[in-house]
């Protein structure tokens, strides 16, 4: 915890220039004794305490809070909120950098001025370089108000973590362990499928889109159809992922992650399974996003792990190098 | 003036102009010690139009010729300050003002901004080398408040660019609504906290020498100490408010006057020119002491005068009281180079010290007023010494009527009652006038018989002339009359007190003063609006100089012995042992009790927020409303310690749905109708309610 009056301190180059100015300033005053010397060291030393005085206001009673993105990928922009909120009721807040500190992530935003009693949002630009959990630790609110001469800050504890996705990358043509059919297939019983399963003479008070109109028209009566119950294509996406490592790790990874986004787009219900993990078949976005973070997660394998489990119903499309 | 026209203006703009600002305060503060030249000021002012006008068009041209001209002046003063022509100080101040100028010329970088705010800030500390005035304060005041907006835009200007990127700040840098008077205004409040600090740390930093340094001012002519007088150049006289002595009297005049009926007598002139007078040509001898006073049979009193000249005087003159003077002591003057002024004196009795051009000259002169007596006078009769004879000199020229007017106020009376007839005449019988067109040739003739009015040198030059045909040794002498009181407790002798007046020898008296101008005339600078501001202004450079300019060590130890005498005198009081000892101790009690409250509140509200700034609370609750929250707050704990599970984000609400009591219903209704409807909601109901939810708990 870190506590609130904590502050960090630091010359800027104007701020050196300008001690050093004022400590020769001063020699010369002490040296010849003319008072109007003393004057406009006065007038230097004033400024540094005001400057100090006014740079505690600027920071104080600011709060930062940090707005991850709800994804985040390798190689993709995304934007990292910090949002700023100034809970003093009359002064505003000039001239406020927030900034990540500690963490394994470097961004910062710049605030002109935080009216009283106001908040207000800047955002970073963040390119992940690797996939993974990122985490962040403290955030940094600094000021250099109102001269510039020095940078005060205060660090807010800010711990957070930003789970960061695979590369998205085509998916290659890959060998499949047993092909399925493309599409839905269709379970031969009547059901709220596409295919046609059988006709039959229609029943008053049955919904009339249940017609199959030409049938109706060739036979001279109202003709009722029952289509076929269809299922959802099963694919699993299997990364074995035992004795991999590095770059190629990285590349199958980044393959398994296409082949799962591109089978979920397509419609399919995907199942993921990496040694010693399966992920059931699913199929939306919340499900891209649980394999995408397992895909994400997964590191080369350092105890020995059982190999991968593909689902039995599962068309399989394993990933290889 | 835009900013007063309410449009505002942009942030670069503000920022830009505060910057030239700030460098034309800085020039001021060193162009009004007079050093810098006029060439250098004119060159000032005009590349600083120029630089305005160019507006950066010509940012980056011709930077080789900068180059080679700022080189080849700094060659020159070089060379000047090597061959001893010019002061280092001086030279270095010039240069920095052409760096300046160089700086006005080129902005455009972040660089380049700092710069100018560096050589600014070079360019009053060379002021503060080479002026010591008021007005020196005045750059200073501006530059304190020039220099802090400059410096507080520069840095908002550049932390916008570095944060957005030059287009992102594009939008920003010209917007008018960041550099809004109130900003500029809260700035200048920001340079008024940074100079009362600057007073702060000004009279308590430890000095370590006794004497405050600087540079002397220049000297320059003052009216009324010119070594002649030409009567026949006449005109209108101008009025002249400057001060010229600033004087303080030990002991003070009684009654504390607002102005003093003294002579500050400088010149004696005794050669008439036939024109008008000017001075014996002696020469000085070195005055380690000066004549004793024959004896004047009254009884001596002595006055000492601690006589400050302004401005300098060319020609080093020691000004005199009524009086006889005793002695002369110089302060040490307060400069780079001190010099002490050595007293001289000629054979006409003039004082004089040299160096002349010693700067700011104090010195205290001690006078015996016990004038002899006019009975102690009479009946010395006329044997008079041959020294005497320029002093019984009568211009071959002079008018017979002259001569024949003398002789019939004073022919056959003692010499004190002939220069009393004479002296009376002339105060009674003619007037006083500034204004006197035209060129005469006899001026003496054209005073007492034409015009028969005039001003002080024609009064005073008519009655010597007048006493010398009588056989009676007069001199002509020049200085000053007056003194008008200022608000800084010193009195002012004012350029316009310019003043003459006659001294007439006698026999084991010496001379003695008389002044045939009507009194009330003397002197002259009328008391108009312009002459209360000088003297005011005058008032203010004084201050300024004791306060400021002249603080030393012993100044510094003075201001401290008297904190430590308020602290020992509170102590004392505190003590029990001065007057109001018991109120100033519940005082003190009090404000102890309400200091510490406060700072226990402070604490109290930190450690609930956690350390963290309290939330915003929206707008204020009314009486009701606060009301209708403690009831709340109240009933859910009344219901906690019933055993009754509550989140601290269970509305009122639910937690009446979840009980399913009628005395939770009625009670949240209540606090719902008061917080968000507007109903009343009186103690009495907030009892109830608390009451029937307790019973109903019970039950």
């Amino acid at each position: 915890m870190i506590p609130a009056w904590k502050r960090r301190l630091s010359f800027t180059r104007l701020g050196r220039w300008y001690v050093g100015l004022t400590v020769g300033i001063g020699l010369a005053a002490v040296n010849t004794g003319n008072n109007l010397l003393f004057l406009v060291l006065g007038l230097l030393l004033a400024s540094v305490v005001v400057s100090g005085i006014l740079s505690e206001q600027s920071l104080r009673a600011v709060e930062v809070q940090r707005r991850l993105p709800s994804t985040a990928t390798v190689g993709q922009p995304a934007l990292i909120g910090l949002l700023a909120r100034n809970g003093k009721p009359r002064v505003p807040s000039f001239s406020l950098e927030l900034r990540e500190r500690g963490g394994e992530v470097a961004g910062s935003g710049f605030l002109v001025i935080l009216p009283p009693r106001q908040a207000a949002e800047v955002a970073y630009r963040f390119v992940p370089k690797r996939r993974g959990l990122h985490r962040f630790e403290q955030l940094e609110v600094a000021t250099r108000a109102p001269f510039g001469l020095f940078e005060k800050s205060r660090p807010l504890e800010a711990p957070a973590e930003l789970v960061v996705f695979p590369r998205q990358v085509d998916a290659a043509p890959l060998a499949a362990r047993a092909l399925a059919r493309e599409g839905e297939r269709p379970l031969d019983r009547a059901g709220l499928g596409l295919e046609v399963h059988s006709l039959r003479d229609h029943r008053a008070g049955e919904d009339a889109r249940t017609i199959h109109w030409r049938s109706s028209a060739r036979a001279g009566r109202l003709i009722g159809v029952d289509r076929e119950q269809e299922k959802r294509r099963r694919v699993c996406v299997v990364l074995d992922q035992r004795g991999l490592s590095g770059e190629i790790l990285e590349r199958r990874v980044e393959q398994a992650a296409a082949l799962v986004t591109r089978e979920l787009d397509a419609g399919a219900e995907v199942a993921l399974a990496v040694a010693g993990q399966r992920l059931a078949a699913g199929s939306g976005d919340a499900h891209l996003r649980k394999a995408l973070t397992l895909l994400a997660l997964l590191q080369a394998a350092t105890v020995p792990l059982p190999p991968p489990q593909p689902d039995g119903e599962s068309a399989v499309l394993e990933v290889r190098g | 003036m835009r900013f007063f026209a309410g449009h505002g203006v942009t942030l670069l703009q503000a920022q830009r102009w505060a910057g030239t600002l700030t460098a034309v305060f800085a020039f001021l503060a060193c162009a009004v010690s007079g050093e810098l030249g006029l060439p250098l000021v004119a060159l000032f002012f005009v590349a600083l139009l120029g630089a305005w006008f160019a507006r950066g068009r010509l940012y980056g041209r011709g930077d080789w010729m900068w180059t080679a001209v700022l080189a080849a002046v700094m060659l020159l003063f070089a060379a000047q300050v090597f061959v001893g022509q010019l002061d280092i100080v001086v030279a270095a101040a010039r240069f920095a003002e052409l760096l300046l100028i160089h700086r006005l010329w080129h902005r455009g970088t972040q660089r380049d901004e700092l710069l100018l705010l560096l050589l600014s800030l070079l360019a009053l500390c060379a002021g503060a080398s080479l002026a010591a005035e008021l007005t020196f304060g005045l750059a200073f005041l501006g530059y304190a408040v020039a220099g802090t907006w400059a410096l507080a835009l520069t840095h908002l200007r550049f932390e916008i660019e570095a944060g957005r990127g030059p287009q992102g700040s594009a939008a920003l840098l010209n917007s008018r609504r960041i550099a809004t008077p109130a900003l500029l205004a809260g700035l200048a409040a920001l340079a008024t906290l940074g100079l009362a600090g600057s007073a702060v740390v000004f009279f308590t930093f430890p000095r370590l020498t006794l004497r405050a340094l600087h540079r002397p001012g220049r000297p320059s002519a003052v009216a009324g100490l010119s070594d002649h007088v030409d009567l026949a150049r006449q005109g209108e006289i101008a009025d002249d408010p400057r001060v010229v002595l600033r004087v303080q009297l030990d002991p003070a005049p009684r009654g504390d006057p607002s102005s003093l009926g003294f002579h500050w007598r400088a010149h004696a002139l005794s050669r008439w020119t036939g024109q008008g007078w000017r001075a014996e040509e002696t020469g000085m001898m070195p005055a380690r002491t000066l004549p004793r006073r024959p004896k004047s049979g009254g009884h001596p009193a002595t006055l000492s005068a601690e006589v400050e000249t302004v401005g300098g005087f060319d020609d080093g003159i020691v000004l005199t009281p009524d009086g006889w003077p005793l002695s002369v002591q110089f302060r040490r003057p307060l400069s780079a180079h001190p010099v002490t002024p050595r007293l001289y004196r000629n054979a006409a009795g003039d004082l004089f010290y040299q160096p002349a051009d010693a700067g700011d000259v104090r010195y205290v002169v001690t006078v015996d007023t016990a004038e002899p007596g006019l009975a102690d006078l009479r009946g010395r009769g006329q044997q008079y010494p041959r020294w005497l004879a320029a002093d019984l000199e009568v211009p071959g020229n002079l008018n017979p009527r002259v001569v024949a007017l003398a002789k019939r106020l004073g022919a056959g009376k003692d010499p004190v009652d002939a220069a009393l007839a004479v002296e009376r005449w002339l105060t009674m019988a003619l007037t006083y006038t500034r204004e006197l067109p035209g060129e005469v040739a006899d001026p003496i003739s054209d005073f007492l018989f034409r015009r028969r009015a005039g001003h002080c040198e024609l009064f005073s030059s008519a009655m010597v002339l007048m006493l010398r045909s009588l056989g009676i040794p007069a001199r002509n002498v020049t200085g000053y009359y007056g003194g008008q009181r200022t608000d800084a407790g010193y009195y002012a002798v004012r350029a316009g007190d310019a003043h003459s007046w006659v001294e007439v020898w006698f026999p084991d008296a010496g001379y003695v003063s008389f002044d045939p101008t009507p009194p009330a005339l003397r002197g002259g600078v009328k008391n108009t609006a312009w002459a209360r501001m000088v003297l005011l202004w005058d008032a203010l450079q004084q201050r300024w100089r004791v306060f400021v300019v002249d603080y030393n060590l012993v100044a510094q130890a003075q201001a401290m012995q008297r904190v430590v005498e308020l602290i020992s005198e509170a102590g004392h009081r505190l003590a029990g042992k001065g007057g109001s000892a018991d109120r100033l101790r519940v005082l003190l009690a009090g404000l102890g009790v309400a200091l510490l409250a406060g700072a226990l509140a402070l604490w109290a509200r930190q450690v609930r927020s956690g350390g963290r700034p309290q939330k915003s609370q929206g707008p204020a609750l009314d009486r009701e409303q606060r009301r209708a929250f403690r009831l709340w707050r109240r009933g859910r704990a009344t219901l906690r310690a019933a055993g009754v599970e509550l989140a601290p984000s269970t509305t009122p609400w639910e937690a009446a749905r979840r009980t399913q009591l009628p005395a939770v219903v009625a009670l949240v209704s209540a606090y719902n109708a008061a917080r968000w409807g507007g109903s009343p909601l009186s103690r009495a109901q907030v009892r109830g309610l608390l009451r029937d939810l307790k019973t109903s708990l019970r039950s």
